[in-house]
């Protein structure tokens, strides 16, 4: 009994120091939504800011919004990186940890970027599933939504490990209780059959082992044959992927259209 | 003919003691040797033919057994008797594994492995309506089976190794061929119709250093049987049991390849020897919900098989807490690699 209250105790610890250690970290002032193509209201405006800035600080990343009207010729994956050193933004630091979501209106490029601690959380292949998730908002021209899931999503897939599928289905709850179901199943089935007594003999019960074995034997080399395929490169992620600013910060990324 | 075994002291019934392995004298604790017992039995002959009455020596009454019994008791006087003509000639077992396990120690076995059962109801694990436990001495065969068998396979081995920019895959190719003997000694298989096969399957395996040499005074006080089925009809039976040993002797011996093909494959089985012997089972009746089960026990060993009356009450509480300790591994699992419990 002691041992199941202290545990429930440590839980509880858990929990509140979890809980206060988010709201320990002040909120930082920056701004996170460069409308240069002024796609938003005010109040829209307003709305996706508080968002960016209650969640971002749960993840200590900014999830910054950037719209553009054109390029000057330059692609948006290298407008977002002049952006990212020049304006150098960050929670935590100068170039700190950020997330971005650039739109270029004029070429209808979308274009997501992660660095520093996004780089890892939300990298190109979790920026793919991102931008395809949001990218039928953006074409539907309902932006103010595609710009707030960008947030919520990011916020949700910095809670996976890297390297983990955020849309994994062990962590579909269907799949989870159909799994435990199924196991269950299987449990009770076994314990069931078995009731009735199990065979404890097996081949080994009846051989004579002194007896009993390979008279004569061969292995005749036949033939070699082998078959080459190419390594899987990594470096060829769908959409674009990441790269290194100019500046030399390196970044996760995924670009499309919309 | 009808074999008694009277005290030489007081003249009283003797019976076989599973705790001693002897013929004791439960009235003046007199102890015969079962192996140095007279057998007057071995070589004499007896016409098969069916009696199925028989007059009881000890009291007068009559005695009728089925056509199979070989050792039955008195129902009027309660004496134990072997039925001599059936366990001689042709119908002699050669040899018997006594019984170690007494009734009370059964009695007291069965109740354990009642409250074992994890899904058996409450009201029959407490084994109170035990109908009846019956000692009987169940005919079966004891095959020494010879197994020659060829095989010729072509087999792969493979390994991968890495080159520049390309993943090679080498794959050598064998022809393999195996001449291999197999023996295996002392396979039972049960040689009378009333019992089940899947049943006596489970019992196994018998201690075969308990096997002594038939004598008729290990069957007294206990039932038995004689053979249904000659070791001829049983062969199909025994080469089915062994063909999954031989098989997985085959593969044993190609470990180390990938992959294995047969392309030729002969299995010679011959049957070197096989032997009559009876095997001590207790025979358990119980009685639940007005429903009679039947379970069987090694004499020699206590395990017990058959199958118990399932709960649906603990079926369903089973099923409720590995489900949901399952999802909680499952979300455990998935709070640790960062997907949230929820």
């Amino acid at each position: 009994m002691i041992n199941k209250r202290s545990l429930f105790l440590l839980l509880i610890t858990f929990f509140i120091v979890v809980s206060f250690g988010s709201f320990a970290q002040a909120a930082s002032k920056h701004e996170v939504i460069y409308d240069g193509a002024h796609l938003l209201k005010d109040n829209e405006k307003a709305k996706l800011e508080s968002l960016s800035s209650k969640l971002g600080k749960d993840r200590k990343t900014d999830f910054l919004i950037i719209t553009v009207n054109g390029t000057d010729g330059k692609t948006l994956e290298d407008y977002v990186e002049d952006f990212y050193d020049k304006e150098a933004p960050g929670y935590d630091k100068k170039h700190g940890n950020t997330a971005i979501l650039a739109i270029d209106m004029k070429d209808r490029d979308v274009y997501l970027a992660g660095f520093e601690k996004a780089e890892d959380y939300l990298d190109s292949d979790r920026m793919n599933q991102i931008r395809e998730a949001i990218t039928p908002a953006l074409s539907d021209g309902d932006y103010y939504k595609a710009f707030s899931d960008f947030i919520q999503k990011a916020h949700d897939y910095m809670g996976y490990k890297p390297g983990v599928n955020p849309n994994s289905i062990l962590f579909k709850w269907w799949f989870q209780i159909a799994a435990s179901l199924f196991i269950a199943l299987i449990v009770v089935g076994l314990m069931a059959y078995r009731s009735g007594g199990r065979v404890t003999v097996n081949a080994r019960t009846y051989l004579d082992n002194q007896h009993s074995g390979v008279v004569s034997d061969y292995d005749n080399f036949l033939r070699r044959t082998v078959t080459r395929r190419r390594k899987p490169s990594n470096n060829s992620k769908d959409g674009g992927g990441g790269g290194v600013t100019p500046g030399g910060h390196s970044h996760s990324g995924s670009s499309g259209k919309f | 003919m009808i074999l008694y075994y009277k005290c030489p002291s007081c003249g009283s019934d003797m019976t076989f003691d599973p705790k001693s392995g002897e013929l004791t004298c439960d009235s003046c604790g007199r102890v015969e040797n079962i192996e140095t017992y007279p057998e007057e039995l071995k070589q004499a002959e007896f016409s098969p033919e069916e009696t199925k009455e028989y007059q009881c020596e000890n009291c007068g009454a009559v005695l009728i057994t089925t056509a199979d019994t070989v050792a039955t008791h008195c129902s009027f006087c309660g004496a134990g008797v072997v039925i001599g003509d059936r366990v001689s000639g042709h119908l002699a077992p050669k040899k018997v594994i006594p019984f170690t396990i007494t009734k009370d120690e059964a009695a007291a076995a069965f109740k354990k492995w009642c409250r074992k059962g994890l899904l058996t109801p409450k009201g029959f694990m407490s084994a109170d309506r035990i109908q009846s436990i019956t000692g009987m001495y169940i005919p079966f065969w004891l095959f020494d089976l010879n197994s020659k068998v060829q095989v010729r396979a072509i087999c792969t081995r493979e390994h991968t190794y890495e080159e520049g920019d390309y993943i090679c895959t080498e794959t050598e190719y064998y022809e393999a061929f195996r001449d291999i003997n197999l023996n295996y000694m002392k396979i039972p298989v049960d040689a009378s119709e009333k019992m089940d096969d899947g049943l006596m399957d489970k019992l196994e395996p018998f201690s075969y250093d308990q096997l002594k040499e038939f004598k008729t005074p290990y069957l007294v006080g206990y039932l038995a049987e004689k053979y249904n089925y000659t070791d001829e009809d049983l062969e199909p039976r025994v080469k089915d049991k062994i063909s999954g040993y031989i098989e997985s002797y085959i593969r044993s011996t190609f470990r180390g390849y990938h992959s294995v093909d047969y392309k030729q494959k002969h299995v010679d089985t011959k049957n070197v020897n096989s032997f009559y012997v009876l095997l001590p089972v207790w025979m358990v009746n119980y009685d639940y919900n007005k429903k009679v089960y039947t379970f069987a026990m090694n004499g020699e060993t206590g395990k017990v098989v058959g199958f118990p009356p399932l709960s649906k009450g603990k079926m369903t509480a089973w099923f409720g807490g590995i489900a949901a300790g399952a999802l909680l591994a499952f979300k455990c699992v998935s709070l640790i690699m960062g997907g949230g419990f929820w």
